[in-house]
C-alpha cells in the first residue's frame, strides 16, 4: 500500500521528460474513407523542428479535435492542411499531405485554390473592414462562384443560414461586419469559409475568444455542419473536444501520440501521457 | 558570507510606509505637472507672438490705398482705330485721358513741376487698368466713368504714416509739393484703402504698388501637381514592395538605409543634384515647374515610402490571414484589403510631405526658379516661379512698400499650409477604421 | 407538471437534449420492464403457469442488459457534457435509480423462484397476505416511476405514506404466516418460502421508496435519505 502511494507523488509534472514519447502513434490512424491523408509530415522553423513525422488520415463528414499542451505543433500541423505555412519565410514542410488523393503541394495545384476547397478559421474573429455582405461575397467575388448578382446574393443569403445568423443579420448586411458582436463575427468568418463551398474546414481556437453563450452557439453550428463538411478543430479544451469532436489526435512535442474515437480517448486512453494530459496531471 | 534575512513587511507596516512616501510622491509628481504646463505655456506663448507679428505686419499689406478719378471715356482719344481689340486699343492714349481726370481733380495745377509732382501720385500701371476696364465694359465709351486707380508706392507709404511729414524734404521721397496734393485729395474723400486686388490678381513687378502673387500662385500649384503626380504613386509602389514583396536580405536593408538616409538630406542638395542632372545634362530647360516639381518629388519621396510602410505594417496580419484563407492571391489581398487600410496613413503622409513641398525655397533656387516672371505659367512647361522663392526676392527689394506685401504673401503662404494640415487631420479622422 | 421539465430541453445543444431525453426514456422503460416482471412474478405466484416462469427469465436479462446500457449512457453523458446543476444530479439520481431498479429485478426472481416451492394446492394459506402486498408495492413501483416522469415531489411524498402502510400489512403478515406456522407445523418449509416472498416484497417497496428519495434530490437538490444523521428531512 505504501509503495503505490509514494508512487503516485513522485509522478508530478517535473517527471514528464522522463516518459517516452512513442515512436509508433498509438490508435488508429487510417480511416476507411478519408478527405485529406498526412503520410511522415515534418516542419521545420528554421532549424528547430515542430512537426516530428506524423502520419494522420481526417475522415470525411467527421469532426476531428487536436489537443495537446502549447506548443506541442497541433497548431503548426493544421496550417500545414492548406498550406498556411507557406507564408512564413523560415517554415519548412516535408511529407505528403493529400486532399482526394491529389498531393496538395503539387505544382499543378495553385495553393489559391486550394485554399478555396480547404477553409480555415482563426482564433480570434478577423471579419473584413466591410460590410456583412461584402466579407461574404468576397470570396465567391474572386473565385468566380457567382455568375450574376442574383447568384451572389443566393451564395450569401445560404451561407448565412446554414451558420445560423441569417435571422440576426438579415436587415443589415450593409453595415460593417466588425460592428457586430464576438460571436457573431465568428460565426460570420464561418459563414465566410462557407460561402467558396469548401470541402474541409479549419478552426484554430474558434472559441478561445468567446463568452460561453457564444461558445455553446458556435458549437452547435459545428455539430450542424458535420453533415456536409469535414471539420478540423485545434482547442485548447478537452471539454470542448469531448462534447463535438468524433475522433481525438493527441499532439505532444511535435509528435502525434494518440489518436482514436472520442469517447475511447478520454474514458480510457492507450498512452500514458494521453491520460497524463486530459486528467490535468500536466499541460 | 552573512545571512541576508529578509523580514516580510505585515500588512500594516506596509501601509504605513506607503501612506509616509504617499506625500513625497504627489509633491514629485505635481512639480512635474507644472514644469508640463510652463512649458506648455511658454512655447504657446511664442507661437502666438510669432502669429501676432505676422499678423500685424501682414494683414496691413492685403490693403492698399486707391485714389478714385472721374475719366472721360473718348473713343477717340482711346480706341483711334474704333475696331476694340487688344491691338487697337495699344495705340490709344490711356495716359492722357487719366492724367487729364487727375488735373482736374487737384484743381489743375500749372507748370511743369507742378505737374510732374502730380503724376507721381499715380501708378504707372493704371494705364493698363484703365485699358481692361474699357476692354470689358465698351459701352461706357463716351462717359464719364468712377474708376479706383492704385497709388504710387511711396505714397502709399506715407498714407500709411511710415514716413513723417517732420522729416526734411531732402531726406523724404515726397515733396512737400505732392503732399499737398494728397492731402487735397484726401480733403476731397477720393483716398480710398481697400483690399489690395493686386495682390492676388497682379503678377511679379518692380513697382511694389502693382505687385501679386498671382504667378507665384500658380507657379506653386503647378509644381505641386507635378510633385504629387510622380511622387505618389512612386512612393506607395515602393513602400507596398518593400514591406509585401522583397525577400529579407542584405540588399534590401541596404535600400531601407538608403532610404532613411535620404529623408534627412539637406534639401539644397536635391536643387544642386536637379540642376546637374535635369538641366545641364537633359539639358531642360530652367524654371519651369516640371523640372521643380521632379526635383520636390524626389525630395519628398523618402517621407512617403517612410510613413506608407508604416501604414502598411499597421494593418494587422489577422486581416491578410483572412484574405489568404479564403483563397485571396497575394496580390488580391495587397490591393483589395492591405491598400484600403494603410491609404489614411499613406495619405496624411503624402500630405504632410506635400505641405513641406511647398515651403521648400533652397532646391528651387538651386535649379533657377527665380526668374522675373511677369506672365503667369499656363503650363507645367512655362518658365514659373513659386510663392516661397517670390517671398525671397521681394524680401530683397528696397521699396517699402514690399515689407507689407511680403508679410501679406506670407500670411497667404501660411493659411496655404495651414489648410493643408487641417486637410490631412480631417483626411485621416473620416477614413480612418476601426477593426 | 414541474417547471423543471421545460428547463430541461433548453440547452444550446440540442445533441445534448437529446441524450437526456434518451437516458430519461431508458431508465423509464427499464423501469416498464421491472412492472412487468412484477406482475408476471404475482401471476406465477397465483397460478403456477410456467410459461409465466420462462418469461420473467426473459425479462430479468432484459433488464440486465437495461443496467449496462444506462450506466454507458450515463458514463457517455458525464465524458461528453461535464453535466451541472440540475443536468447532474438527473445523471447522479438516474444511476442510482438503475441500481435500485436492478435490485429489484432481482428480489423478483427470487420471488420466482421461490413461488416454485411453496405451493400448496388446495390451500389458500398466505394467499391474501401476499396479495395485499404486492398490491400495495405495485402501487409503489409505478407511483415512483410516476413521480420521476413528473417530477412529481407530491407523488413522491405519497410513496413514504405508502411505504408505511406496507410495513403494517408486512407486520400483519407475518403475524398470520407464523400462526399458520405453528397450527400446521409440516407446512412450515412452504410457509417459510412464503415469508421470504414476503419480505422480498417487502424489500421491492423499500427500493420504490429509494427511487422517491433521488426523485426529491433530482428536483429540489435535497438529500432526505437517513433522517436521523441527515438534516434534511421530508417531513
Amino acid at each position: 500500500m505504501e509503495t503505490i502511494v509514494s508512487d503516485s507523488m513522485v509522478q508530478n509534472t517535473n517527471q514528464v521528460e522522463g516518459r517516452a514519447v512513442p515512436e509508433k502513434t498509438l490508435g488508429e490512424i487510417q480511416v476507411d474513407n478519408p478527405r485529406m491523408t498526412a503520410r511522415n509530415v515534418n516542419v521545420f522553423y528554421g532549424e528547430k523542428q515542430a512537426i516530428d513525422n506524423i502520419s494522420l488520415d481526417i475522415g470525411m463528414s467527421q469532426v476531428i479535435s487536436f489537443i495537446g499542451p502549447s506548443g506541442c505543433g497541433k497548431s503548426t500541423f493544421l496550417r500545414c492542411l492548406n498550406r498556411m505555412n507557406d507564408t512564413i519565410d523560415i517554415c519548412k514542410v516535408d511529407g505528403e499531405i493529400k486532399i482526394d488523393h491529389q498531393n496538395i503541394y503539387d505544382p499543378a495545384i495553385d495553393v489559391v485554390s486550394l485554399r478555396a476547397r480547404v477553409g480555415m478559421v482563426f482564433q480570434k474573429p478577423n471579419p473584413f473592414p466591410k460590410s456583412i455582405f461584402d466579407n461574404i461575397a468576397y470570396g465567391p467575388r474572386i473565385h468566380g462562384l457567382a455568375a450574376s448578382k442574383v447568384e451572389l446574393d443566393q451564395i450569401v443569403e445560404s451561407s448565412l443560414q446554414r451558420a445560423g445568423l441569417w435571422e440576426e443579420v438579415k436587415d443589415r448586411l450593409d453595415q460593417p461586419g466588425t460592428g457586430l458582436s464576438g460571436g457573431q463575427q465568428q460565426r460570420l468568418c464561418i459563414a465566410r469559409a462557407i460561402a467558396v463551398s469548401p470541402e474541409v474546414i479549419l478552426m484554430d481556437e474558434p472559441c478561445s475568444a468567446l463568452d460561453p453563450i457564444a461558445t455553446a452557439k458556435v458549437e452547435e453550428l459545428i455539430h450542424e455542419l458535420r453533415e456536409q463538411y469535414t471539420i478540423v478543430i485545434v482547442t485548447h479544451s478537452m471539454q470542448q473536444a469531448a462534447r463535438i469532436s468524433d475522433r481525438t489526435a493527441y499532439f505532444h512535442l511535435g509528435k502525434l501520440v494518440e489518436v482514436g474515437d472520442t469517447k475511447q480517448v478520454f474514458t480510457n486512453p492507450k498512452h500514458e501521457l494521453t491520460q497524463d494530459y486530459i486528467t490535468g496531471r500536466f499541460g | 558570507m552573512t545571512d541576508r534575512t529578509y523580514q516580510r513587511l505585515d500588512p500594516q507596516q506596509a501601509a504605513e510606509r506607503v501612506k509616509a512616501s504617499i506625500n513625497l510622491r504627489k509633491r514629485k509628481e505635481t512639480r512635474f505637472l507644472w514644469l508640463g504646463k510652463t512649458a506648455v505655456a511658454i512655447a504657446l506663448g511664442f507661437l502666438v507672438l510669432l502669429f501676432a507679428g505676422i499678423l500685424s505686419k501682414g494683414i496691413p499689406g492685403l490693403f492698399q490705398y486707391y485714389v478714385t478719378l472721374d475719366v472721360q471715356l473718348d473713343a477717340r482719344q482711346l480706341d483711334p482705330s474704333g475696331q476694340m481689340t487688344v491691338e487697337s486699343i495699344a495705340g490709344g492714349d490711356f495716359d492722357g485721358a487719366i492724367l487729364t481726370s487727375l488735373y482736374e481733380a487737384l484743381g489743375n495745377p500749372e507748370g511743369r513741376k507742378a505737374k510732374r509732382e502730380a503724376r507721381r501720385l499715380i501708378s504707372s500701371g493704371s494705364s493698363q487698368r484703365l485699358m481692361s476696364y474699357v476692354l470689358d465694359n465698351p459701352e461706357q465709351l463716351e462717359s464719364m466713368v468712377s474708376i479706383q486707380f492704385a497709388v504710387d508706392d511711396d505714397v502709399d507709404t506715407f498714407l500709411r504714416g511710415l514716413i513723417s511729414r517732420e522729416t526734411p524734404e531732402a531726406d523724404r521721397r515726397i515733396s512737400d509739393q505732392l503732399i499737398g496734393y494728397i492731402d487735397a485729395l484726401e480733403a476731397e474723400g477720393r483716398i480710398s484703402y481697400e483690399i489690395s486686388d493686386y495682390l492676388f490678381f497682379g503678377s511679379a513687378s518692380r513697382d511694389a504698388e502693382m505687385a501679386g502673387i498671382r504667378g507665384a500662385l500658380v507657379g506653386s500649384i503647378l509644381t505641386l501637381l507635378v510633385c504629387i503626380v510622380i511622387a505618389f504613386p512612386l512612393g506607395v509602389a515602393t513602400a507596398v514592395y518593400l514591406e509585401e514583396m522583397a525577400p529579407k536580405n542584405r540588399f534590401t536593408e541596404i535600400i531601407e538605409i538608403n532610404i532613411n538616409n535620404l529623408a534627412a538630406v539637406p534639401s539644397v542638395v536635391f536643387g544642386i543634384m536637379g540642376l546637374a542632372i535635369f538641366i545641364v545634362a537633359f539639358g531642360m530647360p530652367r524654371s519651369i515647374p516640371l523640372v521643380g516639381g521632379i526635383v520636390l518629388a524626389l525630395m519628398t519621396l523618402p517621407t512617403i515610402i517612410i510613413s506608407s510602410r508604416a501604414a502598411i505594417r499597421a494593418v494587422p496580419p489577422s486581416i491578410r490571414d483572412a484574405a489568404l484563407g479564403v483563397g485571396a492571391s497575394k496580390m488580391q489581398t495587397i490591393m483589395h484589403h492591405v491598400l484600403p487600410l494603410a491609404m489614411p496613413g499613406m495619405l496624411t503622409g503624402t500630405i504632410i510631405g506635400m505641405a513641406q513641398a511647398l515651403g521648400e525655397t533652397a532646391p528651387l533656387l538651386m535649379i533657377g526658379m527665380v526668374a522675373f516672371i511677369v506672365d503667369v505659367p499656363a503650363g507645367v512647361t512655362d518658365p514659373g516661379t513659386v510663392l516661397p522663392v517670390q517671398i525671397f526676392m521681394w524680401a530683397d527689394f528696397a521699396e517699402r512698400m514690399f515689407v507689407q506685401k511680403t508679410s501679406a504673401a506670407i500670411i497667404v503662404l501660411l493659411a496655404f499650409l495651414i489648410s493643408m494640415n487641417a486637410a490631412a487631420i480631417l483626411l485621416r479622422k473620416k477614413l480612418e477604421r476601426r477593426w | 407538471m414541474n417547471d423543471l421539465n421545460d428547463d430541461f430541453f433548453r440547452h444550446i445543444s440540442s445533441e445534448f437534449n437529446e441524450e437526456l431525453e434518451a437516458l430519461r426514456r431508458s431508465i423509464l422503460e427499464m423501469g416498464g420492464l421491472v412492472e412487468e416482471q412484477l406482475r408476471a412474478a404475482l401471476q406465477f405466484y397465483s397460478t403456477q403457469d410456467s410459461s409465466l416462469l420462462s418469461k420473467t427469465d426473459e425479462i430479468e436479462k432484459k433488464i440486465n442488459a437495461a443496467e449496462i446500457d444506462l450506466d454507458e449512457q450515463v458514463e457517455t453523458l458525464i465524458v461528453r457534457r461535464q453535466p451541472i446543476a440540475s443536468d447532474l444530479r438527473l445523471v447522479l439520481a438516474v444511476s442510482k435509480i438503475v441500481r435500485d431498479l436492478e435490485r429489484m429485478g432481482d428480489e423478483l426472481e427470487k420471488v420466482g423462484s421461490l413461488s416454485l416451492e411453496c405451493f400448496m394446492s388446495g390451500s389458500d394459506v398466505g394467499v391474501t397476505e401476499i396479495q395485499q402486498i404486492a398490491e400495495q408495492v405495485a402501487k409503489m413501483l409505478s407511483e415512483s416511476l410516476n413521480a420521476f416522469a413528473r417530477l412529481d415531489l407530491d407523488l413522491a411524498r405519497e410513496i413514504f405514506q405508502r411505504e408505511r402502510e406496507v410495513d403494517k400489512v408486512y407486520q400483519s403478515a407475518l403475524r398470520a404466516l407464523a400462526t399458520f406456522m405453528i397450527e400446521d407445523p409440516r407446512n412450515i418449509g412452504r410457509i417459510l418460502n412464503i415469508v421470504w416472498i414476503a419480505r422480498s416484497l417487502e424489500r421491492v417497496g423499500d427500493h420504490a421508496t429509494n427511487i422517491a428519495e433521488y426523485v426529491i434530490y433530482l428536483v429540489q437538490g435535497v438529500d432526505v435519505r437517513h433522517p436521523a444523521v441527515n438534516q434534511n428531512s421530508f417531513e
